[in-house]
């Protein structure tokens, strides 16, 4: 190799000089330190090269001894352990025949167990769901709700939100309940809140009780009802505002309120939840605000109304509609 | 960063003494390997309890099929890259969402603490900060290949292979990367001359 003519990005690249700066040898350092007294006006580059790969790093969990003993006891435990193999072609048939219809059956019943129960809605869709905990999700349109297995059995009640949802929460002795979304970590006892990860963030919006929301990269906060909380990787950190709850649950009742929304919230929200695209010709309408409240169980007449309040002209097209 | 310091023929020696089946090669194994397997899991997948179970899957599968196994001359990537596989599959099995918008969600880039008062090195480590925060941005993938390279001292290749990516995706990422960084601080380096040389002369000392 001719490092003699390297420049700082070629010795970057390099994987040799790499391995000397994260992890030098005896013989590396042999190498390198000899290299740089034979070529002095490299010394540098190669300084610079050393800053940079070790600008290269990450942020690492250090498990402890503990954890990796009692791993290793485990390891070393399950391979001692012998494992018993069954001759059952030397034995009477029954018994592999009886060991097989067991096997078959018990599987399915693990399976059955195991298969975590999922429910999905279709753009306009509003599903009412009981789980088995007692506990009631409203599921909004285009959403995805998963439930950990054996809800009702575990210490920790888990479920994963894609889209929007309406959950209120029964109490069950203290037992967790946890909402995981993209970007977040919701954590309750027993309470009501919404919760949104629609457009690459997620909003909770707290009705009452006591909810704590966990994120990857910040302290857990602990929200206070009529909180809205915020979580976005683009946006940092958590942003917490006061509203008024009611206002962003109503699509329970199909009715939505427009109150201090702009108009392209509100696009947004008819393309998440309908699937309706609607663009406008004038793009100073979008960031109008209305206040009042519009039916939407007629996607025809939500629009029409709209038209008329902005007193703009509308088109329908083939996938949604055009403001004039 | 890495602690084993094996060279590859002392890699092959470890690997063939644990497939011929001595108990002693199998524990020295788990004891080189199994802290920065552990590390790796975790910024993998943000679960303490799968990275284990799918440890302790690795090591039980590699001691029932030692027979079976081929030769190696580098273990750390050859348990790399199954225990890679191991936490995809089971996370794709529990089914929660696609494996591919889990793996390596959490991990960020930091930077490593130094002891310093001088006024220059605290304009040099702002100036990092800065970079780090813009290197964060980057997709998930083109970290965990950062992380691979410049952290676990993977050759390109091994880094492609451990991922299912090609060589040339390794290539790019690298390229974006030192762009990124060279955008960020080649200014900070040019002022900063003399201090870079007392850097470099404090890190020599150090070796």
């Amino acid at each position: 190799m001719d490092y003699a003519s390297f420049k700082v990005e070629e010795f970057c690249k390099d994987t040799d000089f790499i391995h000397w700066v994260i992890s030098p040898t005896e013989e590396s350092n042999q190498f390198w330190n000899s290299f740089i007294a034979l070529h002095p006006n490299k010394s540098k580059e190669i300084n610079i090269a050393t800053e940079y790969i070790k600008t290269f790093h990450f942020q690492e969990f250090e498990p402890t001894i503990n954890d990796l003993t009692n791993l290793k006891k485990r390891i070393l435990e399950d391979i001692d352990s012998p494992i018993v193999v069954v001759n059952w072609w030397s034995r009477p048939a029954y018994w592999a025949t009886a060991a097989v219809v067991l096997m078959v059956f018990s599987f399915g019943i693990f399976l059955w167990n195991q298969k975590p129960t999922s429910y999905q809605t279709a753009y306009g869709e509003v599903q009412k769901i009981s789980l088995p905990d007692g506990s009631i999700v409203t599921l909004n349109a285009n959403s995805t709700l998963k439930l950990a297995p054996n809800m009702k059995n575990e210490a920790m009640r888990e479920v994963w939100l894609d889209g929007e949802a309406y959950f209120d929460i029964a109490k069950l002795n203290g037992v967790k309940f946890i909402v995981h979304t993209r970007e977040a970590q919701v954590e309750v006892l027993g309470t009501e809140f919404n919760v949104s990860t629609r457009r690459k963030q997620t909003k909770v919006i707290l009705h009452e009780g006591k909810v704590k929301l966990h994120t990857s990269n910040a302290q857990p906060i602990l929200m206070k009802p009529g909180d809205m909380a915020t979580v976005s990787e683009k946006i940092q950190p958590i942003q917490l505002k006061m509203v008024q709850p009611d206002q962003y649950d109503v699509w329970r009742e199909s009715v939505v309120v427009l109150d201090d929304r702009t108009i392209s919230e509100i696009v947004e929200m008819m393309e998440d939840t309908y699937g309706i695209v609607i663009q406008f010709e004038n793009p100073r309408l979008l960031s109008k605000k209305l206040t009042g409240k519009l039916s939407l169980k007629s996607t025809d007449d939500f629009i029409e109304n709209l038209s008329i309040i902005l007193d703009v002209e509308v088109e329908k097209t083939e996938k949604g509609y055009v403001f004039k | 960063m890495t602690k084993d310091k094996l060279t590859p023929s002392e890699h092959a020696a470890l690997w063939d003494n644990f497939r011929n089946g001595s108990k002693e090669a199998f524990s020295q194994l788990y004891e080189l390997f199994a802290a920065d397997l552990y590390r790796y899991g975790y910024n993998l997948i943000r679960n303490k309890q799968l990275v284990e179970d799918c440890l302790h899957e690795l090591f039980i599968h590699l001691h029932a099929h030692r027979s079976k196994l081929g030769p190696t001359d580098n273990i750390r990537f050859y348990m790399y890259r199954s225990l890679r596989r191991r936490l995809t599959d089971s996370i794709t099995k529990l089914n929660k969402f696609d494996s591919d918008d889990y793996v390596f969600d959490n991990a960020e880039f930091m930077i490593e603490p130094r002891e310093s008062q001088m006024i220059e090195e605290q304009t040099l480590e702002r100036q990092k900060q800065m970079v780090i925060a813009e290197l964060n941005k980057l997709p998930k993938r083109q970290k965990e290949i950062l992380y691979l390279v410049y952290m676990k001292g993977f050759t390109y290749q091994e880094a492609a292979e451990a991922m299912d990516i090609t060589m040339k995706s390794v290539y790019n990422t690298v390229n974006v990367a030192l762009t990124t960084l060279k955008g960020y601080l080649k200014d900070t380096f040019k002022k900063q001359g003399l201090l870079l040389v007392l850097l470099f002369l404090q890190y020599f000392f150090k070796n």
